[in-house]
Order: C-alpha cells, then sequence, then structure tokens
C-alpha cells in the first residue's frame, strides 16, 4: 500500500511558547480510515488543521497526496475535503445549492455537480429535503449535508474533525455507517477525529491515540487492545481465603484487587488467561459463585498509555489556547 | 478566480434577496434621513413664504446651495453617498459571520484564491449599493418637494452619478473589509459603524456646503471623499450639462475619488489576504 498523508515531526507551537502539537509522526496507507482519538483539546483539530493548510507548521513536515503541505497548499487544497466539527452548513441556501457551491469552489463541471449531487443526497437520505432551506434542517441532517459536501469533489483524502460531536446516538450511528459506506463505494482515505473510542474501535483501521499533543500509541484497534489494554474478570468465590498472589502468579494475571470474596483479575488476554484464572482457582479449591469478563476496549487502552481516561477531559495549556481561539471564532 | 468569486458572489446576493428584512433595514435611515431631516432641517423652511415664492429662498438655494431647486434635491446626493457608505461598513458582516460559524475554513481549505473571498462580498455590496440607490431616487422623486433632476440631465449623467457612488463604495467598502478580515464579532462591525456613520456624515458636504461650516470642519469636509462624490453628483443633478470650470472640478473629483477607490483596494486585498493566511 502507498502512504497518502506522512506527518513526520509535526509541531505546533503557538506564541509565546503553547506547545499543541509536539512531534507526531504518522503514515496513512490509500483508502484506509485512520482515527485519531483523544480527549477535547489534545492536539486532533490542530494536527487536522496543519494536514489541511488552515494551520503553519512550526516544525517538521506533513505530506498528502505527495505534496507536502507547507509548499504545496494548493495542490493539497485540491485533493482534500474537509468536514469540520462545527456545523458549516449555510442556512440561507438549499440542500443543493449548499452542495453545487461546494463542487464549484472545486470546478467541478455543472453537469458532474448535479449528477453527484443527486446520487450523495440519495446516499444519505436527503434528496426529499434537497430544495428545502438548510436552515430548516435538524443537526443531523445538517450533518449529513457536511458530510456529503465534503465529498462532491471527490477528495482522495477525506478529514472528518468530529464528525458526529454533539448527535444524538441514532443519528450517530447512522453517520457513522455513511462513512463507512462512503469509504468503501467511493475509495477515499478517511482521516476522522472522535473522542467516542467505542465508534472508532468499530469503524477504524487503525487509530493512533493524542493526549497533550503527543501519540501516545498507534496500530490496528484490535492489536492495541490485546496489547496494551486489558480484559477484566470480576469473580466471586467461595471461602475467605486470600488469593491475590496465587492469582498474580498465574500466566496473563498483571493486577488483582480483592474486596471480600470479589477479586477483579486484569488479564493481557482472555484466552488463555481465562482458563488458566479458572485452572488456579480450582487448584485451590476455591467455588466460583459468580463470574462477569469486561473484555478490553479502546478506553482501557487509553486508561493505559495516558493514566487517564477519556471521561477525564483534561485539557492542556496549549489545548486551552486551541479551545479559546476556537470560542472566538477564530479557529487555529 | 474569476469563476469562484463569481459563485461567492451568487451566493451572498442570494442569501440578500431572501432576507427582505435586511432590504428593508437598509433603506430605512437614508430615506427617514431625506424625508425627516429633509424638511425638518430644510433651511430654506428658515425663510418666510410669501405668495408666488420669497425671492430670498431662491438666492439661498441659488448661492448657497450650487442652485439646487429644493433642499431635498441638495439632500438626495449627500443621502445617495451615505447610503452606500454606510452599506460599505456591513459589507464584511458575511466574512465575520462565516468565521464564526466555521464556514470561513470551509472556505480557505478549498482550493480558492484568499482575493476570491473578500472581492465575492466587495462586488455583492456594490451591486447591492446600486439596487438600493435606484430605490432612494425614486424614493426622493415621488415625496412632495423632492428631487428636482435639471432639464439636462441624461443617461451619462446617471452614469457619472453612480460611478461616483460606486468609486466612492469601493474605496469604503475596502477600509472596512480591512476590518472585517480581523474581526472575531459581528459586534465590532457595529460598534465601528455606529462610531463612524455619523462623523463621516457630517464632516463632509452631504449634508450642507462646506462653505458655511467653520474652518476646521470645512478642511476635513474637503477631504472626506464623501464630499467629492456628493458634489460630484450634486453637478450632475442640478447642472445636467457641465462645461468650463464646473467640468475641471467634477474631473478632479473624479481623479480625486478614483485615487481613494485605487490606494484602499491596493491596500485592501494586501491587508486583507494577510488576515486570511494561516496563523
Amino acid at each position: 500500500m502507498t502512504a497518502i498523508i506522512e506527518a513526520e515531526g509535526l509541531t505546533k507551537v503557538y506564541p509565546p511558547s503553547t506547545k499543541a502539537v509536539d512531534d507526531v509522526s504518522f503514515s496513512i496507507d490509500e483508502g484506509e480510515i485512520f482515527g485519531f482519538l483523544g480527549p477535547n483539546g489534545a492536539g486532533k483539530t490542530t494536527t487536522i488543521k496543519m494536514l489541511t493548510t488552515l494551520s503553519s507548521i512550526t516544525r517538521g513536515k506533513g505530506i498528502v497526496g505527495g505534496y507536502d503541505v507547507g509548499k504545496n497548499p494548493n495542490e493539497v487544497r485540491r485533493i482534500i475535503g474537509l468536514v469540520s466539527q462545527d456545523l458549516t452548513v449555510d442556512s440561507g441556501l438549499t440542500g443543493m445549492e449548499n452542495l453545487l457551491l461546494s463542487a464549484r469552489l472545486y470546478h467541478v463541471s455543472d453537469r458532474d455537480a448535479r449528477q453527484r449531487a443527486r446520487t450523495l443526497l440519495e446516499l444519505v437520505g436527503l434528496e426529499q429535503a434537497s430544495a428545502r432551506m438548510a436552515g430548516t434542517y435538524s443537526g443531523g441532517m445538517k450533518k449529513r449535508l457536511e458530510l456529503i459536501s465534503g465529498l462532491i469533489h471527490e477528495p482522495k483524502v477525506l478529514f472528518l474533525d468530529e464528525p458526529t460531536l454533539g448527535l444524538d446516538i441514532q443519528t450517530r450511528s447512522a453517520m457513522w455507517q455513511y462513512i463507512n459506506g462512503i469509504s468503501k463505494e467511493k475509495k477515499v482515505t478517511i482521516f476522522l477525529t472522535t473522542h467516542y473510542l467505542e465508534e472508532a474501535d468499530s469503524l477504524c483501521d487503525r487509530v493512533a491515540i493524542i493526549d497533550r499533543g503527543q501519540i501516545k500509541v498507534s496500530g490496528p484497534p484490535s492489536e492495541l487492545k490485546s496489547q496494551t489494554g486489558a480484559n477484566i474478570l470480576n469473580v466471586e468465590v467461595s471461602g475467605g481465603r486470600d488469593l491475590v498472589s496465587v492469582l498474580l502468579s498465574t500466566d496473563g494475571v498483571t493486577e488483582v484487587k480483592r474486596a471480600g470474596n470479589r477479586y477483579s483479575i486484569r488479564m493481557k488476554g482472555i484466552d488463555p488467561s481465562l482458563q488458566d484464572v479458572f485452572h488456579t482457582l480450582s487448584d485451590q479449591g476455591v467455588k466460583v459463585v459468580d463470574a462477569k469478563i469486561e473484555k478490553s476496549s479502546l478506553d482501557q487502552v487509553f486508561l493505559e498509555v495516558t493514566g487517564r481516561t477519556m471521561r477525564d477531559e483534561v485539557v492542556n495549556p496549549g489545548d486551552a489556547f486551541e479551545m479559546q481561539a476556537r470560542a472566538k471564532g477564530r479557529g487555529n | 478566480m474569476i469563476a469562484e468569486t463569481w459563485e461567492l458572489m451568487l451566493r451572498d446576493l442570494k442569501k440578500w434577496v431572501r432576507s427582505p428584512a435586511w432590504l428593508f433595514a437598509s433603506l430605512v435611515q437614508p430615506v427617514l434621513w431625506l424625508v425627516l431631516f429633509g424638511n425638518a432641517f430644510n433651511p430654506t423652511s428658515l425663510i418666510p413664504s410669501t405668495p408666488g415664492g420669497n425671492p430670498a429662498s431662491s438666492a439661498v438655494l441659488q448661492t448657497i446651495f450650487g442652485g439646487s431647486p429644493n433642499y431635498i434635491t441638495f439632500l438626495t446626493a449627500g443621502m445617495l453617498c451615505f447610503l452606500v457608505v454606510s452599506w460599505a461598513m456591513w459589507a464584511g458582516g458575511p466574512l465575520v459571520m462565516d468565521r464564526s460559524l466555521g464556514y470561513l475554513n470551509k472556505l480557505l481549505a478549498a482550493p480558492i484564491s484568499r482575493t476570491a473571498i473578500t472581492l465575492s462580498l466587495l462586488l455583492s455590496s456594490i451591486l447591492k449599493g446600486i439596487v438600493l440607490s435606484v430605490i432612494l431616487l425614486v424614493v426622493a422623486l415621488i415625496i412632495p418637494g423632492g428631487l428636482t433632476f435639471s432639464s439636462g440631465f441624461g443617461a451619462i449623467d446617471l452614469l457619472g452619478t453612480f460611478a461616483a457612488l460606486t468609486l466612492l463604495s469601493v474605496g469604503f467598502l475596502w477600509l472596512f473589509m480591512m476590518i472585517s478580515v480581523r474581526a472575531t464579532k459581528f459586534e465590532t462591525l457595529a460598534a465601528i459603524g455606529s462610531t463612524l456613520g455619523l462623523p463621516l456624515l457630517f464632516a463632509s458636504s452631504a449634508l450642507l456646503p462646506v462653505a458655511s461650516m467653520p474652518g476646521w470642519l470645512a478642511a476635513i469636509a474637503n477631504v472626506n471623499p464623501v464630499s467629492k462624490a456628493a458634489d460630484i453628483i450634486r453637478y450632475l443633478i442640478i447642472q445636467g450639462t457641465l462645461s468650463g470650470t464646473v467640468m475641471s472640478t467634477v474631473t478632479f473629483d473624479f481623479v480625486y475619488l478614483g485615487i481613494f477607490a485605487v490606494s484602499c483596494t491596493a491596500l485592501g486585498i494586501f491587508v486583507s489576504n494577510r488576515g486570511l493566511r494561516m496563523d
């Protein structure tokens, strides 16, 4: 596979010395769905802004579609699509007009633009509403319109910045389906940021977790979960003996917490650790009264690599700058 | 760049046409000035009327108001200028809105010229200004004791009127666009507009001739581009056919407005493009 996005030591420093993105490197292959995960203000949007030519790069290099973002911004702009986290459809235009305007800004011929607009509107179920003013759309409809307006010029790479932020669960689920469908159907490379880890888990070919401007870990979700994440077995046993040290000596067990007869056993993998734990308990002559397994998730991976949960939403000083700038409407 | 400018200009015009409230709001002030101020503060109304018309009144109009048949005719030229200048103050409004809503980033991430973003708003504002000016001219014509064109007023004079308004508009549009490019809030434009609007009007020949002003104010009014445009339009409306000294005054004023428009355009493009650069 050929890399279509490459970041080498990408760094963004806001004056005087606020580091929003710190020496970030990754490579994304053509056709991949790459998830850039992290809490609010981790540096996700700043990274997207650098790669989409909206923000200058302080240090390092970004290559998109073979073009250096810093040296050939116009070439990069021709091959990318951007769907930001804000609702940026024009409320004063109809759905169709929004799409046609987007197409014309990318010099798509009128005939092609209309044809593509009809296909895309149908794809996201907006064909009936295409003649209505976008201002009358619901939030979910606006997001869908926004998504397809980023696709109307058939970009090679689509940047989606928190595409489902603020949407209800049903609409979010539908959006992920559209994104997946579009990626497969249009063979578009998708770079998406989100802080919904479970959704990224099911959609992305590969993910990178960014926190405080630095990539903590990256790889396919299944690999990250098996390498870094942990499965937790919660068991309740008979008898009052302390089994912590015995359980800790079992292969694959990394941590054991005890509360009376209840044990929370953290394991690297499920198989064969699970069997080994039950063998250990059986060998000790203990009867398992209740058992529940919590499978490894990206949330756990995040917790492990950052020491925090995504829900902590801790913002570093650089991120605070980013968020303030966004609140001011400047973006960054 | 032309195609992108055209598309973005159409976007702005479509939204304007679909918002009659904006059209109404932008016309209210100049029309009220024309009708209320034009009647309430009409200097010739201070002269007692006599049957068959007071010769003193005609003399005032002849000597002070450049031979204008009535004060509303004199004021109409000023109000046309006031209209395009106050409209220019809001021309960058859509840009500020686009920035705060995130739409500007969408435009900046597209392969379009930065100048197209500002130029499109500028062109649509000029067109809006022309439409509003025509409406204002019609209002001035139909109100009692209103605008009276000279018998020599023709198509060329009408063209000259709109040329002067366009040059004035271009200059102020770029000046305010430079502010809009940096502004993050609509309130900034409102504050600047309300602060500068009336001083620009009073320190010009829009309401009264410069000759009637104290020296210091006349000095400001003489360099105010609003005065130059208002004077050109007055000469064209009141005198129709131009010749001799009047012709050279009008030519000078046109050159003055041209330099004002070109300088503001050059500066405006430079500053606006810098304002829309990557941070």
